[in-house]
């Protein structure tokens, strides 16, 4: 068996972002001055940096060989098999070139294919089936921006970001590696960053760690999504960034986007629920559960999507409190929303991140606890009992976490996600 | 297993009732009704508990006894780290 390393002959024009700015380890370069690396067809490129992650990306806008982009370590020895079997060559990529391994089945390529691994939050990760347009959220024209690209290589949010600035000029991107982006503030204003994507998490940690530094870049447009955003977090943006357009995106690697809203208001309008639109997602509720019919799902799936993710109807606004597996907390036959809790917790002027799950408890079978980080200039400092007594104030009795830890530091994951 | 007290599990359960502005009465035969311990009190004293020993409590071996006094609280969790 072989390994084919040719590439296909380009049968697509350029994309229109290709002469876009791109700072890519501090280095300002463009999409059309990336290397062009010779890579299998079908791959699945483990990229070791975002520069290699960039390339592939535009090999594959420009050839369209079917691609799966990650990094290693998304992909573990069990999956790596499984791709190989599933007749992707897996594919090394790094500054000394591509190293393939053969698929043990090997098998055409599907012109265009894309492929994007799940985050893992449903449990393990799974390849959802896209295409470079099925990926691509903004088609509109928009103002010229220079983007922050924080996320991991390959995932959906990635390729958000990744998709903008190739397809439309004057979408520039600044992207910056995992071990960067403690600093990325600092970077960012360096290189002219008016507008970031990020998780709630990735956004409480910048405030948290610093928020001056964060006040020095002009950002004009702030994106959250990935998780539920609550609003003290809109709150405390808006604070800092009383000018730039606050939006919140609810999407997913199986239903695409599907949710944008610009109000600075944590939820989106009830009156959304069951609109239909030509070419634009359905959004309805079913029990507790979000659902979701959209034109821009990934392949194999068809009609209402369950997403997994709990919504609660609030004063008009349909809040995503978590995932339907998680997020419910059942106290002694009382049910908690833990999304909830935490908007209560994180809510408090010294919270700057808060994390609300079940513990197994006596008699009552489960009990609510957290996990909070404080702000750094929190005054004054509250300790347990005042944390507990916010929450009673504001919660049922049984929904009000008892046993509070004070962490030091926001945890994140490599999707910028914490485990909500 | 670093096993705590009666005079330290006296000690959590003071500070389970501080935190609602609530008094441990110095006699252990006061009732748990009377000083307003319910259970939601209990699971978190048996989760402090735990916390200081590093160690889950087994609380489906000896089953749930009736506890009506702050003594039976103290004598049920001294007993149940034994398990």
């Amino acid at each position: 068996m072989t390994v084919a390393t040719s590439r296909p002959a380009s049968a697509r024009p350029e994309p229109a972002g290709v002469d876009n700015r791109l700072v890519v380890g501090g280095t300002p370069l463009t999409w059309r001055a990336l290397p062009t690396p010779a890579l299998p067809d079908p791959a699945a490129v483990l990229a070791h940096t975002a520069g290699h992650a960039l390339a592939a990306a535009r090999q594959h806008a420009t050839h369209g060989t079917e691609l799966l982009l990650s990094t290693a370590s998304r992909v573990d020895a069990a999956m790596r098999a499984e791709l190989l079997d599933a007749g992707f060559t897996v594919a090394l990529v790094g500054d000394d070139g591509v190293h393939p391994s053969a698929p043990t089945r090997p098998r055409a390529a599907e012109p265009g294919r894309l492929w994007l691994l799940t985050s893992g939050s449903t449990g393990r990760p799974k390849r959802v089936g896209h295409t470079l347009d099925t990926l691509t959220t903004v088609r509109g024209d928009q103002p010229d921006r220079t983007w922050l690209c924080p996320y991991a290589p390959g995932t959906y949010a990635w390729w958000q970001v990744v998709t903008l600035s190739l397809t439309q000029s004057g979408q520039h991107l600044v992207v910056v590696e995992p071990d960067e982006l403690d600093d990325w503030p600092a970077v960012a204003a360096a290189h002219g960053v008016d507008a970031a994507s990020g998780t709630p998490t990735f956004w409480r940690r910048t405030l948290y760690r610093d928020s001056a530094a964060l006040a020095r870049v002009p950002l004009r447009q702030i994106t959250l999504g990935g998780e539920p955003v609550d609003q003290a977090i809109l709150d405390q943006l808006r604070e800092v960034f009383p000018a730039a357009r606050l939006s919140w995106i609810y999407a997913s690697s199986e239903v695409g986007a599907s949710i944008v809203v610009h109000d600075g208001r944590a939820g989106f309008p009830v009156e959304w629920l069951g609109r239909k639109t030509p070419g634009r997602p359905t959004i309805t509720v079913h029990g507790d559960e979000l659902v979701v019919t959209s034109p821009y799902h990934g392949a194999g799936l068809a009609g209402p999507i369950h997403t997994g993710d709990r919504v609660q109807l609030i004063d008009g606004r349909v809040l995503i409190t978590g995932r339907l597996d998680s997020d419910e907390i059942n106290v002694g036959g009382s049910k908690v929303s833990a999304g909830v809790v935490r908007g209560v917790l994180t809510g408090h002027p010294a919270v700057a991140w808060a994390r609300v799950t079940g513990r197994r408890a006596p008699v009552l079978g489960a009990m609510v606890v957290a996990d909070v980080v404080l702000t750094p200039t929190a005054a004054p400092v509250p300790d347990e009992a005042a944390l507990v007594r916010w929450c009673a104030e504001r919660l049922p009795e049984y929904a009000v976490p008892r046993r509070i830890r004070v962490l030091t530091e926001i945890p994140v994951k490599e999707t910028l996600k914490s485990d909500v | 297993m670093n096993e705590l007290s009666r005079a330290q599990i006296r000690d959590l359960m003071d500070q389970v009732l501080k935190n609602q502005d609530k008094e441990l009465p110095d006699d252990d035969s006061a009732q748990l009704r009377e000083i307003g311990f319910r259970s939601l009190d209990f699971s978190e004293l048996a989760l402090r508990v735990e916390d200081e020993t590093g160690e889950e409590l087994n609380f489906d071996a000896p089953g749930l006894r009736r506890i009506a006094t702050v003594s039976d609280v103290l004598d049920f969790l001294v007993e149940l780290q034994q398990q």
